[in-house]
């Protein structure tokens, strides 16, 4: 999935172009083995390739020599549960998500965003490290992870050991397309602390089918509930800025006082958290309804449940 | 023989529900598509297209692809200084040599190994340009001071050396015009007690066949030339390949492998076939040329985008009185089928309803866009658009109940309008009073006015539309026939040869199913065989739904000879009369008695066997009792008329815009069903590709380039939007058609947009006249956030 802009008329030129630029494919077995390959930074990485694979016919992808594909080591699959966070192996699929239990009972805003992400073969390539690594501002999966506070893992080899670093999604995002993922780097896990007791989460997409389309905007949010009150207010939003983006205008406006007072300011906050731009899916002006009139409609089934 | 398979026989075949005879081949994967032929000792081809969008062009380099290992030709127009205009109006060479007028122009080809390394050549010629300024709009175009796309005569050299002049210079840009009239508008005017008017935007759709275009193209050592082809009509193609090369038709054959989706986008030549033939001559090797999915939207043609402005008005007793239409299409940047498309929106405009005054005026307009061909409906979406916002909108003015505002003005069977159409069977009184109760249509109508104001965000409405449409083949060439051939062999297998094509649309199943119910034989008992020019008889091409009934009647005609031929053997073998005998479950039968004389199969043996041996093949050519229109446009064009109605119900959701198609309840007058399921798979399909056309699909234009040429940004319908859909089916038993049945194919898809847009106004009370309903579009609508369309000021 490409961000905008959209791909002009032209003639596609040459889609074996991207690809012409590989030498050397490489199928790791472990994760040291596949760091170790990174060492220089010269590789490709292969999950799905759901997003590499049409990149590179439109000639957006730029293939290093080396395409290395991840699918064969180990490290970076299964979703594991501890006392107080989930790890998400970074080549956990997004059917992988949907079948989860765990997924479906805490973190319901995932799983939605699951259940609306493409279609069936798709969610069972794409994973979501490739989601993460892509990093378009219309990432479905990006939105539920930064309600949740999630942080990305990544693994490079430094002195002939694997090190790992770890910082939140929210800084991990640069701009389209663009990460803090150094190119020596493999992203092995995003790691999702259990949401408190009491928190609820709800996601929305707008495409303008229910199948197979790339969001025109997406809304995350999540809260604990107190009453009329809401506590630990998350609210992420997707396809109207740069990046995937927390909104925390939003979350203090709706933090401040109970509902449905907060509504409107919270709506008014939220028109000056996005910064949305038009492109070939939405106009910028469409889009700012959208996030009013959906934002609106989840904070009043809220505060009607 | 006892111990071979014995076919099973169930009574008549006409109306069952028979899976398509392609249905195996292609379900388990094994039809071989164009795509999955390869000749021995072929090359791949590759076109070079304008990174322009109108510019002069000032040199083209072609040395370093020429250079690069594995490339047997590089093509320029400098390369085929004979090469012939193609196209309607025949102002477009298949390669551009000094000019270029839109993105898809094709300026150079390559041939090589393989589809790689075509595509490494390609991308090494080097063109330089010299901009020009790009016409964008048809409004653009007609101002004074554009612009002009064909301002200079279009030159070609022949073999012999000679320049001819093959398209005359214009000196504006328009492509075509059309001007038709019946009664008087004055008077038709002075009669309303209301009159409306509105201006209509109808955009830019492509087919989107799941099949990319293709062509192989094969000069045999006697210089004769073989191509696979995808064309719709292969007869017609053959001979103006013939004229493009200066060839003897005679030498051209042209197989027709099983193609990957038509729907019109076949029925012209485009430039990529004469360039894969202009590589086969030069490099003596067989050249395929397979487009890319970008290529497929850029460089095949759209749906023709119009802009539409009509009057209409009517009495106080609900009569139409006058109808007064203009349009303005989009011409693109060459002629295609796409400017003739008024011959069939003007049949909608003066027919589809009684209106005794009309009038109709178009011009289609050059511009640098893509440029539009034929596609299914052809150009009667558009016009059945508008008639059916008017119908809505005069019942409402003067107070009238939609339906039977409609009921007012239908045609009756028997009618001849004053367009010249003969509406020998008619069902469409019973197409509305179907749907409209199938639908609980006015209930559902009344109730959902009732809630515009009640404060929920989320509506619910319905709308209703019909159609008129050839049903009984278009005589727009002085011949609208088809001609079969059947052979009997001595075990009664019957191999049926018609000049017909097979799309997908089922005709074979069909043909083979009308022979069978002849000659009282099990359709495993028959081959279709419809591909091949050097083997089947001529045939006009499969447009303008025609292949079941006019394709239908010639296999019939040629059945029914062949059962001539057996019930007179049998008669003397017998010593009964022949008018005694009939065929069934595979024997020859006394009627009478239902005595069962001889196995068909083995009295054909006789025949073979005996001194005077005798063949059972008869052919037969059919040709419909329709008329070519005068220059007026008057004249009975089809040997039949189809019919339908349509009622949608929709939701509306305000906050959004979004649109939900949640049911479509069709009537449709097809004559009588043959197959039934492929005639629901007909109707499910079309109306699908209707509702992309109201919904989802928009081929965005801006300044001439396609900005979405892909499946990922050009918005299909996909599994989970499909509504459910009930079919009624009239059946008016055709006089004329095979068994009763009339033409269907463009029929379905032909209403949805005019009916879900009557739906929007009966759910919300916003009326919009510009399509498609994107969520964006509708919610600009629904919040006064954008302009309804104007008509042009320069026109
Ligand atoms: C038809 C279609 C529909 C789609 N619909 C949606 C949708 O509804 N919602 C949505 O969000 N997306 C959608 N996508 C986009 C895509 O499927 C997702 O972004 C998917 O999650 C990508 O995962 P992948 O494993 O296929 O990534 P890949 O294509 O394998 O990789 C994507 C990028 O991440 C890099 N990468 C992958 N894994 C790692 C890693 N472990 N460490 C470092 N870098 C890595 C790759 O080098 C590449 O640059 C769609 C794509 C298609 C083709």
């Amino acid at each position: 999935m490409s961000p905008q802009p959209a791909t002009t008329g032209r003639p596609a030129v040459a889609p074996e172009e991207g690809v012409a630029a590989i030498e050397t494919y490489a199928a790791p077995r472990s994760l040291a083995e596949a760091v170790a390959l990174l060492r220089t930074g010269e590789a490709t990485i292969l999950a799905g390739g759901t997003d590499l694979m049409p990149q590179s016919k439109t000639g957006r992808a730029r293939f290093q020599r080396m395409l290395m594909n991840v699918r064969h080591v180990p490290e970076l699959r299964g979703i594991r549960g501890t006392q107080d966070c989930v790890r998400f192996g970074a080549l956990t699929t997004i059917t992988e998500l949907l079948d989860s239990a765990l997924v479906k009972n805490r973190f319901n805003a995932l799983w939605q965003a699951a259940d609306h992400f493409a279609s069936e073969q798709l969610r069972n390539a794409a994973t979501i490290g490739g989601n993460i690594c892509n990093a378009s501002p219309a990432g479905d999966t990006l939105v539920p992870l930064l309600v949740f506070d999630a942080r990305v893992e990544l693994t490079s080899e430094v002195n002939g050991a694997a090190a790992r670093r770890t910082l939140p999604l929210a800084e991990f995002f640069v701009g389209p397309g663009r990460t803090q993922r150094r190119a020596t780097e493999l992203l092995t896990a995003v790691e999702v602390p259990l949401p408190p007791d009491g928190f609820f989460s709800e996601f929305y997409k707008f495409g303008t089918r229910p199948a197979l389309d790339i969001s025109a905007i997406a809304i995350g949010f999540g809260a604990v509930r107190d009453g009329q009150r809401l506590r630990q207010v998350r609210v992420a939003f997707g396809a109207v800025a740069p990046t995937p983006i927390r909104a925390a205008k939003t979350e203090a406006a709706l933090a401040s006082q109970p509902l449905p007072a907060a509504i409107e300011p919270a709506l008014a906050a939220a028109a000056a958290d996005i910064h949305p731009i038009s492109d070939i899916r939405a106009s910028a002006w469409y889009r700012r309804e959208l996030v009013r009139n959906v934002l609106r409609r989840m904070l009043n089934n809220v505060t009607q449940n | 023989m006892d111990a071979m398979e014995k076919p099973k026989y169930d009574g008549s075949l006409i109306g069952k529900r028979i899976p398509k005879m392609d249905a195996p081949e292609k379900a388990s994967g094994k039809t071989r598509y164009i795509h999955d032929i390869d000749l021995p000792g072929q090359l791949h081809a590759k076109i070079l297209r304008s990174s322009e969008v109108h510019a002069r062009i000032v040199a083209i380099d072609t040395g370093a692809a020429r250079a690069l290992p594995g490339v047997h030709a590089v093509i320029t127009a400098a390369d085929v200084p004979w090469q012939r205009p193609i196209g309607v109006a025949k102002d477009h060479l298949p390669l551009k040599g000094d000019r270029v007028r839109s993105p898809r122009d094709e300026i150079a080809a390559v041939a090589a190994e393989s589809e790689d390394i075509a595509a490494a050549a390609v991308k090494l010629i080097k063109v330089e340009y010299e901009p020009l300024p790009i016409v964008a709009t048809a409004e653009d175009s007609l101002k004074p001071g554009a612009a002009l796309l064909h301002g200079e005569d279009l030159i070609v050299t022949g073999p012999d050396g000679k320049r001819e002049v093959v398209h005359k210079a214009s000196h504006d840009n328009v492509a075509m015009t059309f001007n038709y009239g019946q009664g008087d508008i004055p008077n038709g005017e002075a009669e309303s007690v209301v009159v409306v008017e509105d201006v209509f935007r109808l955009h830019y759709v492509t087919h989107c066949c799941m099949g990319v275009s293709g062509v192989i193209a094969e000069f045999d050592a006697s210089e004769n030339l073989l191509l696979y082809s995808n064309t719709q009509v292969p007869f017609l193609h053959k001979r103006e390949f013939a004229e493009l090369l200066g060839m003897d038709p005679g030498r051209i054959r042209i197989i027709q492998p099983p193609i990957g989706g038509g729907f019109g986008s076949k029925l012209d030549i485009y430039p990529f076939e004469p360039i894969a033939i202009y590589l086969a001559k030069i490099t003596h090797r067989p050249v395929k040329l397979i487009f890319s999915r970008e290529e497929e939207f850029m460089a095949s043609p759209t749906r023709q985008p119009v802009l539409l402005k009509m009057r209409s008005g009517c009495r106080s007793d609900g009569r139409l009185t006058f109808r007064d239409v203009e349009t303005v299409h989009d011409n693109g940047a060459y002629t295609s089928w796409g400017a003739t498309t008024p011959f069939v929106m003007m049949q909608t405009i003066s027919s589809l309803y009684r209106v005794p005054n009309c009038n109709y005026r178009t011009r289609a307009i050059y511009t640098n866009n893509p440029y539009a061909g034929s596609f299914r409906g052809y150009g009667n979406l558009q016009a059945t658009f508008a008639v059916e916002a008017h119908m809505d909108k005069l019942a409402e003015a003067i107070g009238m109940d939609p339906l039977e505002f409609r009921l007012i003005n239908a045609q009756d069977p028997g009618e001849v309008t004053p367009q010249g159409m003969h509406f020998k069977s008619c069902g469409f009184k019973d197409c509305l009073q179907t749907a409209a109760s199938r639908s609980d249509y006015q209930a559902k109508f009344s109730a959902a006015r009732g809630k515009w104001n009640d404060g929920n965000p989320v509506k619910r409405g319905v709308g209703m539309a019909s159609m008129l449409h050839v049903g009984g083949g278009a005589k727009i060439y002085p011949s609208d026939g088809c001609g079969t051939i059947i052979k009997m062999d001595d075990f009664a297998h019957i191999t049926l040869i018609t000049g017909a094509s097979e799309i997908g649309q089922g005709s074979e199943t069909v043909l083979a199913q009308l022979a069978c119910e002849e000659l009282g034989l099990p359709l495993s008992a028959v081959t279709v065989v419809n591909n091949d020019t050097d083997v089947k008889p001529w045939d006009v091409g499969v447009h303008a739904s025609r292949t079941t009934f006019i394709a239908g009647n010639s296999a019939l005609g040629a059945a029914r000879k062949a059962k001539a031929k057996i019930l007179a053997a049998a008669a003397s073998k017998f010593g009964r009369p022949a008018e005694r005998l009939d065929l069934r479950e595979g024997c020859v039968i006394d009627k009478a008695t239902g005595e069962k004389l001889i196995e068909i199969g083995k009295l054909i043996r006789s025949l073979h066997f005996s001194d005077k041996a005798e063949l059972v093949m008869t052919t037969f050519y059919y040709e419909p009792p329709s008329h070519k229109q005068d220059k007026e446009f008057r004249g009975d064009v089809s040997a039949a008329y189809a019919w339908a109605t349509q009622v949608v119900e929709i939701e509306v959701d305000t906050e959004t815009g979004i649109v939900k198609l949640l049911k479509v309840i069709g009537a449709h007058d097809v004559g009588r069903v043959l197959n039934r399921l492929g005639i629901e798979g007909q109707i499910e399909g079309g109306v699908v590709m209707g509702q992309g056309y109201a919904l989802t699909e928009d081929l965005i234009v801006e300044n001439g380039v396609i900005r979405n040429p892909n499946f990922r940004d050009y918005k299909l319908v996909t599994a989970p939007e499909i509504p459910e859909i009930d079919v009624s089916f009239i059946e008016t038993m055709d006089g004329e058609g095979p068994q009763g049945a009339k033409g269907v194919g463009e029929a379905p898809a032909i209403c949805v947009a005019a009916a879900v847009a009557n739906a929007i106004y009966n759910a919300t009370g916003v009326r919009i006249t510009a399509l498609p309903f994107t969520p964006e579009n509708v919610y600009r609508a629904l919040h006064s956030n954008s302009q309804p369309p104007t008509w042009i000021a320069a026109a």
